[in-house]
């Protein structure tokens, strides 16, 4: 709001002033200006009273939808039934039952509780807000509790320590353990010198003087240090921190300089080694088989194992080397078309480019398995009828034949029927034989097999094969 | 009676079911009757109706009392076939005419067998799976099949597939 424009500003000046009205009772108050004056800091109209509803409402409890019929005799009498006092006798009972804690913490919830208030507030909740379980909620059940907030949050003024800081926070974590002499029973170096220069401090005293005392005090104080470790292994009271204490300041103690205070961690609690009624159940998410990751999203899709990836029977039908004019020059990439099949009646073809063969062979290899469709086949052998299939200039003619004829067509077309697991096949490309379109247009023909039982059931004619009726249905 | 209108009808036929066209008409002549009934005995069409110019009701083509064909009406009667479609394809898709008015086309029995059963026989290629031919013989225009239960041959009039 700017305070330059005048409406503004005498709202504000109204506002300051009415606001100032019943602290300063000073006598040179404008009396002139009446309290009720004060308008909220906003320019709509003031209401003069309470804004009523045009229409009366019924109360629930009118229309007898609710029984609120209780009164406050009828609440003692049911308290008095329900809620009773412990008496003297089973007080008794329970002191030979209980500890004296436990009759204690007793003596104490009743004490908190009134028994008024469990009449009247102590039922199963049936509001929509209310627990989905019934707890008295004694103990945090991790799976359905949030973990409770011990800690409170963190200093946001903390900042790093500096050296001073650092060295007082170290000496005071240092004044937990005992080291050192605590009990002033340790001689000093002073006394291993001669009487004579015992009193002189240790700068004047002769060099031999000086390296003689040094040596009787290193070996007094390693004797020391000897029986002071003696009495940590015999369990003695220990003296000077220990490798977890150390561990502890070096991983867990603050270098802010917050007093050491633990914040509270947005990490969830880690699973425990073994979680009971899961252990074992666990499945990594890499196949031994697939260590490197690559049939990961291809299993997800298609729900075969890797194994059964693996299994399927893999061809290169056709390998172009294309590159992509931009103005920087031409990207050369391989496109590479393979096929994959099961050789019982499964086939896909892949097309993908790559950098080079092995990255496009890769991508195509995944795109064949995941383009599988099921082919039909005539006894599992060949294809049902002649096929004609079209793409661009290439026609691809299929031929049905009888059994023991073999695979008589052109290289592709080989591999093709044999990764499907057709035994008996003549084909003709009597166009273009361009090796992509090739194998596009046999994948065509190949899926799109008439289907006798579909035609005979168009035209509503029985259909019968005689290769099944006669010799008993043994042609095979 | 000319083959010709057996070749013009077999064209409208393929354009109908490619268009996917459920009532479509031929000229009312002899040699469209016995070739339109043929195909509904061979389950290819699924009514064959002769009414005038305009289309029978498609809810009475089954039920429908055909109006008496007399001279009066004669120039204006048409055949209405239905067609068929399976499984959202035509049931006759593809009529290919053989003999033509300029090159008639006949086979014999023994051609027939031949065919039928997918060999070529002379110039007539073997059928296809889920193909049948239709001819005119001096038993009728009959399909392959009935020609070959009747043993007789004739007049190749079209494949249809």
């Amino acid at each position: 709001m700017s305070a330059t424009r005048p409406i503004a500003r005498s709202l504000l000046s109204r506002r300051l002033a009415c606001s100032l009205t019943p602290t300063t009772s000073s006598p040179a108050a404008p009396l002139s200006r009446p309290p009720q004056a004060c308008h909220a800091l906003h320019t709509s109209a003031h209401l003069a009273a309470r804004r009523r509803p045009r229409f009366a409402n019924v109360s629930a409890a009118n229309m007898g939808l609710i029984d609120n019929s209780w009164s406050q005799e009828k609440i003692d009498k049911f308290t008095a039934e329900k809620f009773t006092r412990y008496s003297p006798e089973e007080m008794e009972v329970l002191r030979e039952q209980l500890s004296s804690e436990q009759l204690e913490a007793l003596k104490a919830g009743e004490a908190a509780v009134d028994p008024q208030d469990l009449t009247v507030q102590g039922a199963l909740r049936t509001d929509p807000y209310r627990m989905p379980y019934i707890d008295d909620f004694r103990d945090i059940q991790p799976i359905i509790d949030r973990r409770p907030r011990t800690q409170p949050p963190p200093d946001p003024m903390a900042r790093f320590m500096n050296l001073d800081e650092f060295t007082q926070d170290l000496v005071e974590w240092s004044r937990k353990f005992e080291v050192g002499d605590k009990r002033q029973k340790l001689k000093r170096l002073e006394e291993f010198a001669p009487p004579e220069w015992q009193a002189k401090p240790e700068k004047q005293w002769p060099e031999n003087v000086k390296r003689e005392a040094h040596d009787k005090y290193t070996g007094y104080l390693t004797i020391e240090a000897a029986k002071s470790q003696e009495d940590v292994n015999a369990g003695g009271s220990g003296s000077g921190p220990t490798d977890a204490d150390i561990l502890e300041y070096v991983l867990e103690r603050s270098i802010m300089t917050d007093n050491n205070l633990q914040s509270q961690s947005f990490l969830a609690p880690a699973l425990p080694r073994k979680v009971p009624g899961v252990a074992g159940h666990y499945k990594t998410s890499t196949d031994e088989l697939d260590v490197e990751g690559i049939y990961q999203g291809l299993k997800a899709r298609t729900g075969m194992s890797v194994k059964q990836i693996t299994s399927m029977t893999l061809k290169t039908v056709d390998v172009n080397f294309v590159s992509n004019q931009t103005r920087l020059g031409k990207i050369p990439s391989v496109r590479v078309t393979m096929i994959a099949g099961n050789k019982e009646g499964w086939l896909g073809v892949g097309v993908a480019k790559g950098g080079d063969i092995r990255a496009g062979s890769q991508m195509a290899t995944l795109k064949a398995i995941e383009n599988m469709q099921p082919i039909r086949r005539y006894e599992d052998r060949t294809v049902y009828g002649n096929i004609k299939a079209k793409i661009s200039g290439t026609v691809v003619e299929l031929y049905a034949r009888p059994p023991g004829f073999g695979l008589r067509i052109p290289h592709r077309l080989f591999e093709m029927a044999r990764a499907v697991g057709i035994r008996d096949l003549a084909a003709r490309i009597p166009r273009s034989r361009n090796g992509h379109n090739t194998i596009m247009a046999a994948f065509h023909a190949l899926t799109h097999q008439p289907d006798p039982e579909e035609i005979a059931r168009g035209r509503g004619k029985k259909l019968v094969d005689v290769r099944k009726v006669y010799y008993g249905g043994n042609v095979q | 009676m000319g083959i010709h209108s057996i070749t013009n009808a077999c064209s409208h036929l393929s354009n109908a079911s490619r268009a996917r066209l459920g009532l479509t008409s031929l000229p009312n002549n002899k040699y469209n009757l016995l070739l339109s009934l043929a195909l509904h005995r061979a389950g290819l069409i699924a009514s064959v109706t002769r009414a005038g110019p305009h289309p029978p009701p498609p809810e009475a083509l089954l039920s429908f009392e055909a109006e008496p064909v007399t001279t009066a009406n004669v120039a204006t009667r048409r055949l209405w076939l239905g067609l068929k479609y399976w499984n959202n394809e035509p049931v006759m898709r593809k009529l290919t005419a053989v003999s033509k008015s300029s090159r008639l086309v006949t086979a014999s029995y023994r051609d027939l067998s031949r065919v039928a059963r997918g060999f070529q026989s002379g110039q007539m290629k073997g059928m296809n799976l889920g193909e049948t031919m239709f001819l005119a013989t001096d038993r009728g225009v009959l399909e392959v099949r009935e020609a070959l239960e009747k043993k007789v041959g004739g007049l190749v009039l079209c494949r249809v597939n």
